[in-house]
């Protein structure tokens, strides 16, 4: 018993150990991002700033549009979000429950899109909105939301599990199936909508390509490439503003995280062992 | 027949409810993916300039021969392929990371590692790859001092400026925000290994190591699997970490040893468009993908089977 104990102990140190060593490079970021010295070049490694200042976080919020980028990347995170889960819902309840012709198509027709990498069909796609006139507005960034299809196939196998007897005293109170959906499927589903909404807000948040090839105005941009710019424009120098971006940007996944650990861990879980 | 009627007008309606929910879906799809993906075969055929649309030539399979004797195109697959098989580290490295979590038995100190671990996953994106820019400095980066320490010498690798540990440079950046991920699937899975498998082989004798040989291998394969595609798939279109390493430019630097299938196509996309090129790459790319995914399903296929073969039980 007292050898288990110690082994354990043993395992939580080596453990502690390699999750300091991980989270360092955060770490000396933050320091960084505080210190007067991190301007040119780079001062001697130290979690503590060598002179501790606000100067990066004014350098960074003066040369370039954050609380814009914020305000841009929240709208677009948002909607795209809410059309994804609503629509995979409404698209996993018909093929959960639905009984129709060509059931078993569409729902490969819609499988079959996971084979289709997003990317392999981003010229023609861009050429399309750019004839449409659509470049430089959120409607591409948004609509693809509109079919979010592993939100279908995964919406599909929880609300198979609601049981049937729930439908069906709430057709004999002559309801129908919209009815059906709203006020009994919904509700029911919430630990789903939870699960895929954190799944879009993190891969939305994320999001760089697709905004880096639709988005021109700067003023317009999404946090993700915007930060970037930051990298571009002062390439080899000030080191102090840069990790200030870094971490200003790094804030309010890191937030939701902190809040919402246990959901997220559990909801990337299920999205890697349901497969 | 008033009722045989009526009760078909019912079908039709119940029909045309159900499709209501799908309708906008569908039309998504094909305005978005379909229809797009056919129009990238097309593109690869054609001589596609960038203003003209009408005056397209077809050009047989002229793109594609190019793309194939073209040798920064051989280069961006070979970089892609090899910066996708460094990042399969990740999954030793979080197999092993979830075996000392997943020992510590189930509590609030198993809690705190796998959320502090998966930690990094969340927060990947732009901003990691500034802070990894400075992490991997040549002079004075976190990763130097750290080696000069160990070592007693002064280190000075460019990490991500020189050509020559650039993709190592960039496999630590991205070991970085994986290892969480594939350490949390890899937990989920290793605790989802019947108890009962390991009772039984306790009662048959069998030692620690012979447990682990004999029952959490085997039975964690398929999550391996699932480790594997996932990372190639997402390792074929790699591409935001590189291009911003590059300096926001597709053109994989330093020295080209950067430049992903994804940041091709970009390139003559974007950056120099020829539209008939960009296509056919991003065809080659699909075909790619699409090739995992079918040894993916056959793999996961042929596991089930295994099991059923009883081989587990034995163990």
């Amino acid at each position: 018993m007292k050898r288990k104990k110690i082994v354990r102990w043993v395992i939580t140190f080596i453990l502690f150990i390699w999750l300091i060593i991980t989270l360092m490079p955060l770490a000396w970021a933050i320091a960084l991002s505080f210190d007067r010295k991190a301007l040119n070049t780079l001062p001697p490694f130290s979690l503590i700033p060598h002179v501790p200042t606000l100067f990066n976080y004014e350098v960074a919020f003066t040369s370039f549009p954050l609380v814009t980028y914020y305000l841009n990347t929240i709208i677009v995170t948002a909607c795209h979000t809410v059309l994804a889960v609503f629509f995979a819902l409404m698209c996993g309840y018909a093929f959960a429950k639905g009984r129709f012709v060509g059931k078993n198509f569409w729902f490969v027709f819609m499988l079959a899109v996971m084979m289709i990498p997003f990317e392999s069909r981003m010229v023609p796609l861009y050429l399309q909105y750019k004839n449409m006139g659509l470049l430089d507005t959120y409607v591409p960034l948004i609509i693809g939301g509109f079919a979010y299809v592993y939100g279908i196939f995964f919406a599909r196998q929880n609300i198979d599990a609601i049981p049937d007897s729930l439908r069906e005293s709430a057709y004999i109170d002559g309801a129908g199936e919209w009815r059906i959906f709203l006020q009994i499927v919904i509700p029911l589903s919430m630990p789903l909508i939870a699960t895929l909404s954190i799944l879009q807000i993190l891969s939305n948040w994320n999001n760089y390509l697709w905004p880096l090839v639709i988005i021109r105005s700067n003023s317009k941009q999404l946090i993700s490439v915007g930060v970037s710019y930051f990298n571009a424009t002062q390439d080899a120098i000030y080191y102090g503003p840069r990790m200030a971006v870094a971490v200003v940007s790094a804030i309010p996944l890191t937030i939701l995280f902190l809040v919402l650990q246990k959901y997220i861990v559990q909801s990337i879980a299920i999205s890697g062992t349901k497969e | 027949m008033m009722q045989q009627r009526s009760k078909r007008n019912f079908r039709v309606r119940e029909q045309l409810i159900w499709y209501s929910f799908l309708i906008t879906s569908i039309l998504t799809l094909i305005l978005l993916t379909y229809i797009p993906m056919l129009t990238a075969v097309k593109y690869s055929f054609y001589d596609v300039s960038v203003l003209g649309f009408g005056d397209d030539v077809f050009v047989g399979f002229q793109n594609y021969q190019k793309l194939i004797n073209n040798s920064s195109f051989l280069n961006s697959i070979k970089n892609t392929f090899l910066l996708a098989v460094m990042g399969l580290l990740s999954i030793p490295i979080g197999f092993i990371l979830a075996t000392l979590i997943n020992s510590l038995g189930r509590g609030q100190r198993q809690n705190f590692f796998r959320v502090a671990f998966y930690f990094p996953n969340i927060i990947t994106g732009a901003s990691v790859v500034l802070i990894f820019q400075i992490v991997l400095k040549a002079n004075n980066g976190l990763l130097n001092n750290a080696l000069s320490f160990l070592v007693g010498q002064n280190v000075k690798i460019g990490w991500l400026s020189d050509s020559s540990y650039s993709r190592w440079g960039a496999t630590i950046l991205h070991l970085w925000g994986s290892i969480g991920y594939s350490m949390l699937i890899n937990l989920a899975n290793l605790q989802s290994i019947p108890e009962n498998l390991y009772e039984a082989a306790e009662v048959d004798g069998a030692n620690g190591l012979q447990k682990w040989f004999h029952i959490t291998i085997p039975q964690m394969t398929s999550c391996f699997v699932f480790l594997f595609i996932t990372s190639m798939i997402g390792g074929l279109s790699r591409f935001t970490d590189l291009f911003i390493i590059g300096g926001n430019t597709s053109a994989g630097r330093p020295g080209g040893t950067l430049q992903t299938i994804l940041m091709y196509i970009y390139q003559f996309s974007f950056e120099a468009p020829q539209y008939g090129i960009a296509s056919a790459g991003a065809i080659i790319l699909f075909l790619l993908t699409f090739i995992i995914t079918l040894i993916n399903l056959k793999i996961t296929g042929f596991f089930k089977k295994e099991k059923k073969g009883g081989k587990v039980r034995e163990a």
